[in-house]
C-alpha cells in the first residue's frame, strides 16, 4: 500500500512536471507567434502611411530625376507591403484585394518611370491617393484592437478569428474592390488575355458525352473500351466541358473536352512505368510528331524535352509565317513514358484558342553592340511571346554563351521592333 | 640485324593489339547504345559529363542532366577531335571519347550516393578531388535518383515544397486531384492577387490546411512529385482555379461564394 501511494505521487509529480514543461513551450510558442505577427502589422501599417505620403509626393515634381526617385520608392514600397499583407492572418477576401490593389500602384508606377508617362500617372494617382488615405485610416481603426491586449494570446487569437466578421474589415475588403475596378480597369490587352484564358470566342458547334469520347479515343486509341465517368463542368465554369474520368486496366486518368467544338484541353493518365527504359529520344521525335499528327495539330514543332525519370515531358509550339517564328502562347505539352512510348498526358489548353497575329515592323539589331565582348550568340531565331502588358510581339530569340570555364548560357528575349528586352532566362 | 627488326615490329604490333583490344572492353563497357543530346538524362549523362570532365572540357557539375554545359563541353571535345560538330553523343563520338578518357564509374557512383562534392578530371588523383557533404558548386555531385528536369522558371527546392503540399493536402486523392492541388498554386503564382513566390504562397496564413496542421512536413511520395512535374509542365485539371474546398468541411460562406469550376475527387476547384 506504501509503495502504492510512493508510486503513485512520483508519476503526480512527473505528470506535473510534463505539463509544466508543455506549458511553458506552448507560452514561448504564443509569445513568438504574437510578436511575429504584430511586427508584421506593424509594418504594414507604417508601409501603408509611408506608401500614401509617397504617392502624394509624386504629386508634386514634374521634373523627371525628382519624379523617377518617387516612382522608385513607390514600386518598392508596394512590394513590401504585399510581402507584409500576405505573412498576415487576414481573411483570404482582404488579403487578396489589398494585394490586388497595392501592386496595381506599384505597377503603374513601374510602367510610369518605363515610359515616361507621367502625365497620366499625376492624373490617375491624384484619385488613388485620396482613396488610400481612406483606406489608411479605415485600416487604423480595423487593426486597432490587434494593439489592444497586452499579449494576451487567447485575446488576440479572438479578434483575428473574428475579424470576418467585423464591419471595418468588411468596409475596407468592399472598398478595396470598388477601388480596384474604377482606378484601375482592365487595358484592352488584359481584357484579350481574360477572354483567351476564359475561351470566350469559342462559337464551334455542341457536342455530346459520346461524341467527347470519341474525341478522346481518336487521340489515344489505347484507351477504346475503357469504363468511363463523364460529367459536365459546374454552371458557374467560364466555358462548359466535359470532365471524363476513365479506367482501363492499370490506366486511371481524366481528360477535359471543350462541349463548343469537342477540343481536347488536356489528357492525363497515370499507370505503373517499368523500369526498363526502351524509348530513346529519336524514338520519343518520332513518336511526338505521330501522335500531334493524329490528333490534327499540323502546324506545330518540338521547341523543348526533357528527359524524366519515368517519362519524358515534350513542349511544342505553333509555328507560324515565313520565318518559321514559335508562337510560344499557343503551345502543347505533351507526357510520354520512357519503358513504351505510350502517351500518358497532352495538354492543349493554351492551343485551343490560338492568338491573332497582328503584323509588325523588325528592325536589325547589332548584338555585337548589345551583349559585352566576351558574349557569343549561338543560335537566333524568331519568335512571338507576350510582353508584361500581355501584347502578343515578334521578338528575337537569342542562345547567348558567356565565355567563361562554366559556358553560362542564356536565353534573352528581344521586342525586334523596340528592342526591349522582354525576358532572360539562365539555361543550366 | 633484321632478327632485331622483325623482333622490334612484333613487339610493336603486339603493344599495339593489346592497347586496342583495352580500348575494345572500355567500349565495350561504356555507354549504352542510345544517342545523348539536350534534354536527356540519367547514368549515360553522368558518364558523359566525367569523360568530358576528365579531359577538361567540362568544369560543371555532374549532375546527369545533359544542359547546355554539357552541350558546349561536347561540341569542344566533337571540334578538336576534328568530328562533326553536332553537340549530340552519337557512335563516333563515343568511340573517341572512350579511347581518350578514363572513366571510373563506381568512384563517380559512389561520390553521388554520398552526396559528396566531387570532380572528376584526369590529372589529379581521385582521392585529391572529393569533399564529404553535398555541395552545388563545381563539381558537386548529387543523387541521380532525385534528379528531375524542370521548366526554367522552377527550381528543385520549388518542385520539394509544392510536393510536401500537395502530399498534405491531397495524398488521399486520385492524381488528378493531387496534380490539381500543384496547379492551384502555380495559379497562383501568376495572380496578382497572391504572393510573388511559390514558399510565400504556401505559407500564407490560412491558405493552406496542411500548414495549420502540419501535415506539411509529412515526407512526400514519389506519386506527389510526379503530380508537381505535371503541373510544372503545364497541366491544369483545374482550368485555372485559384482556390479549392472540400464540400463536407468548408464552412466559409465566402469560400461557396466563389465560382466552381469542377469536382475532381473530395474538392471543389473554384475562382
Amino acid at each position: 500500500m506504501k509503495n502504492a501511494v510512493y508510486l503513485l505521487a512520483i508519476a503526480v509529480l512527473a505528470l506535473g512536471l510534463y505539463s509544466f514543461e508543455v506549458r511553458n513551450e506552448n507560452k514561448q510558442l504564443e509569445r513568438t507567434i504574437h510578436a511575429q505577427y504584430t511586427n508584421a502589422l506593424t509594418t504594414a501599417s507604417e508601409t501603408l502611411t509611408t506608401l500614401h505620403t509617397s504617392v502624394n509626393q509624386s504629386l508634386l515634381f514634374q521634373d523627371q530625376n525628382a519624379l523617377n526617385t518617387e516612382l522608385d520608392n513607390i514600386w518598392r514600397l508596394s512590394d513590401q507591403l504585399r510581402a507584409s499583407i500576405s505573412s498576415l492572418p487576414l481573411s483570404r477576401e482582404v488579403a487578396n484585394n489589398w494585394m490586388r490593389y497595392i501592386g496595381n500602384i506599384g505597377e503603374e508606377a513601374r510602367l510610369a518611370a518605363e515610359k515616361g508617362d507621367y502625365e497620366a500617372w499625376h492624373e490617375k494617382m491624384t484619385v488613388v491617393g485620396s482613396n488610400l488615405r481612406t483606406l489608411s485610416n479605415e485600416w487604423e481603426v480595423a487593426t486597432s484592437r490587434y494593439f489592444e491586449h497586452d499579449g494576451d494570446f487567447s485575446k488576440w487569437q479572438r479578434t483575428i478569428n473574428d475579424e470576418t466578421e467585423q464591419d471595418q474589415f468588411k468596409n475596407i475588403a468592399q472598398n478595396l474592390k470598388t477601388y480596384s475596378e474604377t482606378d484601375f480597369p482592365l487595358t484592352a490587352s488584359e481584357s484579350d488575355w481574360l477572354k483567351k484564358r476564359e475561351l470566350q470566342n469559342l462559337d464551334d458547334k455542341e457536342i455530346t458525352k459520346e461524341q467527347a469520347i470519341a474525341v478522346l479515343e481518336k487521340i489515344v486509341p489505347d484507351l477504346k473500351e475503357a469504363a468511363y465517368t463523364v460529367t459536365k463542368s459546374r454552371d458557374d465554369a467560364p466555358y462548359p466541358f466535359y470532365h471524363i474520368q476513365f479506367v482501363k486496366g492499370s490506366r486511371i486518368g481524366y481528360a477535359d473536352i471543350t462541349v463548343k467544338g469537342g477540343h481536347i484541353l488536356s489528357f492525363l493518365s497515370e499507370r505503373p512505368v517499368q523500369e526498363e527504359n526502351n524509348v530513346s529520344q529519336q524514338d520519343i521525335r518520332e513518336l511526338t510528331e505521330r501522335y500531334m499528327k493524329n490528333a490534327g495539330y499540323e502546324d506545330v514543332q518540338i521547341v523543348e524535352f526533357r528527359e524524366n525519370h519515368e517519362a519524358y515531358h515534350i513542349a511544342t509550339a505553333r509555328v507560324y509565317g515565313e520565318d518559321n517564328a514559335y508562337v510560344y502562347p499557343d503551345g502543347i505539352q505533351l507526357k510520354i513514358s520512357k519503358d513504351s512510348g505510350e502517351l500518358l498526358g497532352l495538354n492543349a489548353m493554351e492551343y485551343v484558342q490560338k492568338e491573332t497575329i497582328k503584323e509588325q515592323p523588325v528592325k536589325e539589331i547589332d548584338w555585337k553592340q548589345f551583349f559585352r565582348p566576351g558574349t557569343f550568340v549561338e543560335e537566333e531565331r524568331m519568335i512571338y511571346t507576350e510582353n508584361k502588358l500581355f501584347e502578343l510581339r515578334l521578338c528575337y530569340e537569342v542562345i547567348a554563351r558567356y565565355d567563361n570555364e562554366l559556358n553560362e548560357t542564356f536565353r534573352v528575349v528581344v521586342d525586334a521592333e523596340t528592342h526591349d528586352v522582354i525576358k532572360v532566362e539562365y539555361m543550366m | 640485324m633484321i632478327r632485331r627488326l622483325l623482333m622490334t615490329i612484333v613487339l610493336v604490333l603486339g603493344i599495339f593489339g593489346i592497347a586496342s583490344s583495352i580500348d575494345q572492353s572500355q567500349e565495350v563497357h561504356a555507354f549504352s547504345d542510345r544517342l545523348l543530346e539536350r534534354g536527356s538524362s540519367g547514368d549515360d549523362v553522368i558518364e558523359l559529363q566525367a569523360r568530358l570532365q576528365w579531359l577538361g572540357f567540362y568544369n560543371g557539375k555532374i549532375d546527369g542532366i545533359f544542359g547546355y554545359g554539357t552541350y558546349w563541353a561536347l561540341r569542344n571535345f566533337q571540334q578538336q577531335w576534328g568530328i562533326g560538330v553536332d553537340g549530340i553523343l552519337g557512335p563516333t563520338t563515343k568511340t573517341n571519347l572512350v579511347r581518350a578518357s578514363q572513366y571510373h564509374g563506381e568512384w563517380v557512383r559512389q561520390q553521388i550516393a554520398q552526396g559528396n562534392r566531387f570532380t572528376h578530371y584526369g590529372n589529379t588523383p581521385l582521392a585529391q578531388q572529393t569533399k564529404a557533404g553535398a555541395g552545388s558548386n563545381g563539381g558537386g555531385g548529387q543523387n541521380n535518383a532525385t534528379t528531375v528536369q524542370l521548366p526554367v522558371k522552377y527550381s528543385e527546392r520549388d518542385l520539394q515544397l509544392m510536393a510536401n503540399a500537395v502530399y498534405g493536402e491531397a495524398r488521399g486523392e486520385p492524381y488528378e486531384g493531387q496534380v490539381a492541388v500543384a496547379a492551384v498554386i502555380l495559379n497562383r503564382l501568376e495572380s496578382p492577387d497572391f504572393p510573388n513566390t511559390i514558399s510565400e504562397i504556401i505559407f500564407q496564413p490560412r491558405a493552406f490546411t496542411a500548414v495549420a496542421d502540419g501535415q506539411i512536413w509529412l515526407t512526400p511520395n514519389e506519386r506527389a512529385k510526379q503530380a508537381v512535374l505535371d503541373a510544372m509542365n503545364g497541366w491544369d485539371p483545374t482550368e485555372n482555379a485559384l482556390y479549392y474546398f472540400n464540400p463536407k468541411t468548408a464552412t466559409s460562406s465566402w469560400i461557396w461564394s466563389r465560382p466552381q469550376i469542377k469536382q475532381i475527387g473530395e474538392h471543389i476547384f473554384c475562382y
